[in-house]
């Protein structure tokens, strides 16, 4: 064989390969301390789904930052969530960030590594994997016979901030007192973290078998706890995965990592059961992430205006700001496949704050008295410095508070009305006007209407396009309700003079759809409203 | 030692025909015959073909070590609890276990546990939480009809 056939491309896998192929834990952290990759064996060793954690929460030993430890010297030592402890080398810093390689310290870790749990006499960590590796051997490869389930408790960090570490130990006590009755006697049984546990589970007959128990752990642990007095009320998510043929340890606690992923997703107190297709889903999604985390300081963000203009006389009185995502390679992303992942990871506040300031500062350009509408998610409702916010934002671009209009959906009175209801009010006692969006799509209960006056209420463009009678009766009774109530209303979605015509005779006051603008760039504004 | 006292109900799972509901509840009553008398838990166990309904007395540990088998058991689902406190002194002297509900069929086929165990469902009008356990346990029987 010549040198160079070695070489030829055809003959080296492909680097991922390599490095889920490495039997050590292999990890990227970006410059802002996050995790950016995980090889196959670091998402086994530090708990599933990693990438996009901070650093600091995959190894809360160390009190100092990634940046300082790295500072000292590139050989450090770490110790994970579950106390295993790693000698790791770091690679020279990147455009990426750094290569970390990891390589378990057994010196350091007598006592730790132990093969049981003090705590709940359950198995850890590498106790584990031997019982997997042990189903499967005993199942003749385990493919449709040995199930795994990754359990993750909800809510049991607010019983061990209210009740105390003490009631919090019992209770996982407890809990793996559950597991362990809903198992089979020899079903091996773990617990690998603060509060996960996985049950191996052996025997099956066909999906339904693990189904069941994914069922009965779900509803079982789910069930009230009376601990030292206390009612305690916790949840379980379970992430199932049934052995495919070939699976070893690593790869059934992968894929029972990412069902338990989408069980939480889906609104914890449930399981999921791992099919092909979620790996892709989340990698899409985390990428994503990554990708959104930067979006912001990269200006990959505009804020596009949709002009809405009064009935009365027809003339545009404002424009409603829209985001827009241009990403380099994605194209333009819409709204609706970023904002859900921007409000699951909290970065809604970052962005919606972004959008409010910029939209204010674009408004104070605009002739007056023309106002600007902005949407906020609930997700920044919920935050206690939204007023502060909106305050900081007029008071930067100058923009009068009458001429600032805040859109909120029925979304955001869903969960702490109270809360939410100061916080408009305290919104309206600046003058700012507030607006209920997308009336009609979602409960529109009409008692959140009574909780609080708002200025405007918008219908949903899809009663303004459906020319059904349903629609137009929809139409007519949310419009002549906005009359008697004193609120304003917008029709959204107008497209055709047929349907405009139509929101006249209802009684609408405002239109905003393509016939009267479509949205346009903050530059394109002072041109069109001279047209 | 202080006393406490545990109120719940909660939905009967128990599957099958009228005789897997009769040996279920047999087995429910032997096991509390075995159990609680030993613990020093008293209180009373309603039930029909909907819910169950049921009121634990005795000393916090052992309250929560019967609630806690109870919780894991599959005849039942859907437990709420309605109270959990202290209690000066007891409202029941004994364990007992009754039906109560307004099926003419089941109120034959059970009476002779009540009867075994003098219990007397219209007994429970004393106390407010009593009163209201009875009557929640009239209506959901009417519910799961
Ligand atoms: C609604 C309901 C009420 C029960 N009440 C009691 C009880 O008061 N005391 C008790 O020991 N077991 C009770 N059980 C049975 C327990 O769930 C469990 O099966 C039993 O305590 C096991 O007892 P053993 O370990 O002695 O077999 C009840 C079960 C159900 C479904």
């Amino acid at each position: 064989m010549s040198p160079q056939s070695l070489h030829a491309p055809e003959a080296s896998p492909p680097p991922d390969a390599i490095l889920n192929a490495l039997p050590h834990p292999v990890i990227v952290i970006s410059d802002d301390g996050e995790v950016i990759y995980a090889n196959g064996a670091a998402q086994v060793a530090l708990g599933g789904w990693i990438a996009g954690l901070p650093f600091a929460e995959i190894f809360p030993g160390s009190d100092e930052s990634f940046e300082r430890l790295i500072a000292r010297g590139s050989a450090l030592t770490l110790a994970s969530k579950t106390h295993a402890r790693y000698r790791a080398l770091a690679g020279p810093p990147s455009a990426y960030g750094r290569v970390l390689s990891l390589f378990p310290d057994e010196s350091a870790t007598p006592a730790a590594i132990a093969d049981t749990d003090e705590l709940t006499g359950l198995l850890k960590r590498n106790g584990l994997n031997d019982g997997i590796e042990r189903a499967l051997v005993a199942e003749d490869g385990g493919a449709g016979r040995v199930a795994i389930h990754c359990i993750d408790l909800d809510r049991f960090k607010v019983v061990n901030d209210t009740l105390g570490h003490g009631v919090g130990d019992v209770l996982l006590a407890r809990v793996a007192e559950r597991i362990r009755s809903a198992c089979r006697k020899g079903d091996c049984v773990a617990r690998i973290g603060g509060d996960e546990f996985v049950v191996v589970q052996t025997g099956i007959a066909s999906p339904e078998d693990a189904e069941r128990l994914a069922a009965r752990l779900v509803d079982l642990i789910g069930r009230t706890y009376v601990l030292s007095g206390h009612t305690v009320n916790i949840g379980a998510s379970v992430g199932v995965a049934v052995a495919e043929a070939g699976n070893g340890p690593r790869d059934m606690l992968r894929n029972g990592d990412l069902a338990l992923y989408e069980a939480k997703r889906a609104g914890r107190g449930r399981f999921r059961t791992f099919e092909t297709g979620m790996d892709a889903a989340l990698k899409y999604r985390r990428e994503l992430e990554i990708d959104l985390r930067r979006a912001l300081a990269l200006k990959q963000f505009a804020v596009h205006y949709q002009p809405f203009v009064d009935l009365r006389d027809d003339r545009v009185i404002g424009f409603e700001a829209l985001i827009r995502w241009d990403h380099p390679v994605r194209g333009r992303v819409p709204p609706m496949d970023f904002i859900p992942l921007a409000e699951e990871t909290g970065l809604i506040a970052k962005i919606g704050e972004w959008v409010l300031r910029t939209a204010c500062a674009t408004a104070a350009t605009w002739p007056e008295p023309m106002t600007v509408a902005v949407n906020i998610s609930p997700v920044q409702f919920k935050s206690d410095t939204l007023v502060e916010t909106v305050v900081s934002a007029l008071a930067h671009s100058g923009l009068s508070p009458q001429r600032l209009e805040i859109e909120i959906t029925e979304g955001a009175l869903l969960e702490d009305t109270v809360n939410v209801l100061k916080t408009l009010h305290a919104l309206q006692a600046l003058g700012v006007k507030i607006s209920m969006d997308d009336f009609g799509t979602g409960y529109s209960s009409l008692s959140y209407l009574q909780k609080f006056p708002f200025d405007k209420i918008k219908i949903d463009r899809s009663f303004v396009q459906g020319s059904d009678e349903d629609s137009e009766a929809i139409l007519k009774a949310i419009a002549s309700l906005g009359l008697s109530l004193g609120m304003a209303i917008t029709a959204e979605g107008v497209e055709t003079p047929e349907q405009l015509a139509r929101i006249r005779d209802e009684q609408c006051t405002h239109v905003q759809g393509y016939l009267t603008g479509r949205p346009m760039p903050a530059d394109g504004i002072h041109p069109f409203l001279s047209e | 030692m202080s006393l406490y006292q545990l109120v719940y109900y909660s939905r009967n799972a128990i599957a099958g025909d009228a005789s897997v509901f009769e040996a279920e509840v047999d087995a429910i009553l032997a096991a509390s015959r075995r159990n609680n008398e030993a613990a020093g838990i008293t209180g009373a166990l309603l039930f029909n073909a909907g819910v169950f309904a049921q009121v634990l007395e005795g000393p916090l540990a052992a309250v929560e070590a019967t609630f806690e088998r109870i919780q894991q058991d599959e005849r039942h689902g859907d437990v709420s609890l309605l109270a959990l406190e202290p209690i000066a002194q007891r409202s029941f002297s004994n364990w007992a276990m009754g039906f109560v509900g307004h099926s003419a069929e089941n109120a034959q086929r059970f009476a002779a546990i009540g009867l075994t165990r003098g219990f007397d469902p219209a007994r429970l009008g004393g106390h407010k939480m009593h009163a209201i356990l009875r009557d929640l346990t009239l209506e959901e029987e009417a519910a799961a009809a």
